[in-house]
């Protein structure tokens, strides 16, 4: 079976922000809507010995999503490989799905047209690698910094497996029981490696 | 952080629901159970019910994003909001039978030949609507309590919050409405009066019911809770909120309709404007509950939302409404 995952490597994001750029462009999202902020506390440490450190965000493709069984109409769904997605044409727009992820990772444009107005969220550039199987998101695909690597973690051969298998990663929010499946290599205190 | 997407619709809908749902469940308890053949008397309570219920469905639909797509609540098999749409719709349509079905009362002799042929299903159709009423009244509260991604919802003390307060409206409803539109006499005048007795009793033994609830979970909350429920809590209680929880909810929504209930008995105060208070009460749990939606923020994630300072209503007008809509 396929699963897929994403590792991101905080020890590598520079915050440029580009992959927020690149998805917003493939996407063609409405001006108040970003799938994946790249987030920070800001500056940590005391003078000299000061560091920063960013958390490239988007959807978790949770294992045990919340968004997905609350969704009345069916609309918010999973994919066998994980892949969670929501199909604009059956969503009602009640927004139970926004309101049970934990992570904050859908939305609703509000510059839309007022009956118009479905969930979007990350999907994991399903219709990207639908058209080209070959092809990864589009922020992982734009990251210069190869700080985003996405693919199979059933493949032991794949780039993911082997850095979950041989690094230390964590997932956010464990505790709520989603599963997410975005993997973060996180920076030791801002320390090159 | 906030996270705040359902609006004063949904506050209004989850109001309605609860008061409309324990209208039929109660009327059904006192025409099935308690005084078989009173079911005159609650043909205008059940009329505000069934308003109620449409009233509130109609902001449900409203606050849709895609509206025209509602009718697919009724296509998936598990999601609770399905199971709350058939609840609203088994309510509304056996209710309103059972209405219909007393149609007479309001002197409408055309309307007889339609009341004879429903009224030997009257019993089968306000005991539904009860049923139905009572699931409509626990499931407002349930619904939100799923969502644990808001720690404040995620308890279960409130959807039991969200009966006792739907009961609690529904017996003000019930005392404000009771007898409208049937002139009774004599043992009618009786029931009616024992009916209101009884109402009166039970929304005492409710509103002092929900004093204890509400208290109990937003203080076990500000003294135990995770950090995202505590600080909501703290907002309630001495915060930003305070003064709509102490002096709206608390005060007077609750402890002073229950001073008139006790104290007022048989005066205007306990009958009219008690009822009344608690009505409002109600509105204002929900909307203080619908308006604690804070979640976890992901670490940087408040500072990332809050470099756009909302304050900036130059920029922000221009960005939403602008040529660069999109
Ligand atoms: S992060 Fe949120 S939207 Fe994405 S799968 Fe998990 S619960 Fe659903
Ligand atoms: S907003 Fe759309 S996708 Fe989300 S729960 Fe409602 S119908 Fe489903
Ligand atoms: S995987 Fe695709 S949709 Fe998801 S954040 Fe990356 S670019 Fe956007």
């Amino acid at each position: 079976m396929t699963r897929y995952v994403m590792v991101v490597d905080q020890s590598r994001c520079i915050g440029c922000q580009s992959c927020t750029v690149a998805c917003r462009t493939w996407n063609d999202l409405p001006l108040d809507i970003i799938y994946n902020p790249v987030v920070s506390e800001g500056t940590k440490g005391t003078f000299p010995e000061v560091y920063r450190t960013w958390t490239p965000t988007q959807c978790m493709h949770c294992a045990n999503p919340e968004c997905v069984p609350c969704c009345p109409t069916g609309a918010s769904q999973q994919d066998d490989d994980g892949t969670v997605w929501v199909d604009y044409a059956k969503c009602m727009g009640c927004k139970v799905c926004v309101n049970a992820c934990p992570y904050g990772m859908r939305d609703v444009s509000h510059v839309v047209p007022r009956f118009d107005q479905y969930v979007r969220k990350c999907t994991f550039c399903r219709d990207r690698r639908a058209a080209d199987p070959a092809a990864e998101p589009y922020c992982v695909a734009t990251c210069h910094q190869r700080a985003r690597v996405f693919g199979d973690i059933d493949d032991p051969n794949s780039e993911v497996s082997k850095l979950i298998n041989t690094t230390h990663t964590e997932r956010l929010f464990t505790e709520l029981g989603t599963d997410p499946q975005i993997y973060y290599i996180p920076e030791m205190g801002g320390g090159a490696r | 952080m906030k996270h705040h997407y359902w609006e004063a619709p949904i506050v209004i809908y989850l109001f309605l629901g609860g008061l409309g749902g324990g209208i039929f469940f109660l009327a059904s308890v006192f025409d099935l159970i308690v005084a078989p053949g009173a079911g005159p008397l609650f043909f205008a309570p059940v009329f505000f019910a069934l308003a109620a219920l449409a009233l509130g469905c109609f902001f449900l639909v409203f606050e849709l994003g895609q509206p025209p797509v509602f009718w697919r609540v009724f296509t998936t098999k598990t999601a609770i909001i399905k199971w709350g749409a058939v609840l609203l719709t088994v309510a509304m349509i056996c209710g309103f039978v059972w209405w219909a079905s007393y149609l007479p009362l309001l002197g409408w002799q055309w309307a007889a030949g339609l009341a004879g042929l429903l009224a030997p299903v009257r019993s089968l159709m306000i005991g539904l609507a009860g049923v139905a009423g009572f699931g409509i009244m626990v499931y407002t509260g349930v619904m939100l309590s799923t969502l644990k991604a808001h720690a404040f919802w995620a308890t279960p003390a409130l959807p039991v919050l969200f009966t006792v307060s739907a009961l609690s409206t529904a017996c003000a409803a019930i005392a404000l409405s009771l007898g409208g539109a049937v002139d009774a006499a004599g043992l009618g005048l009786l029931v009616e009066e024992l009916i209101r007795e009884i109402v009166h009793e039970v929304d005492i033994v409710l509103v002092i019911a929900e004093i204890v609830v509400l208290l109990v979970m937003v203080l076990s909350f500000y003294g135990a809770g995770n950090v995202t429920a505590q600080k909501v809590a703290a907002r309630w209680v001495r915060g930003r909120t305070a003064p709509l929880f102490w002096g709206g909810m608390v005060g007077g929504g609750l402890l002073l309709p229950l001073a008139l209930y006790l104290a007022g008995a048989g005066t205007a105060a306990s009958e009219v404007v008690a009822p009344i208070l608690v009505l409002c009460g109600g509105l204002l749990l929900r909307y203080l509950c619908v308006y604690s939606d804070e979640r976890a923020p992901i670490p940087g994630e408040e500072r990332y939302y809050e470099r756009l300072k909302s304050s900036d209503t130059r920029f922000m007008t221009a960005w939403k409404q602008g040529e660069n809509k999109y």
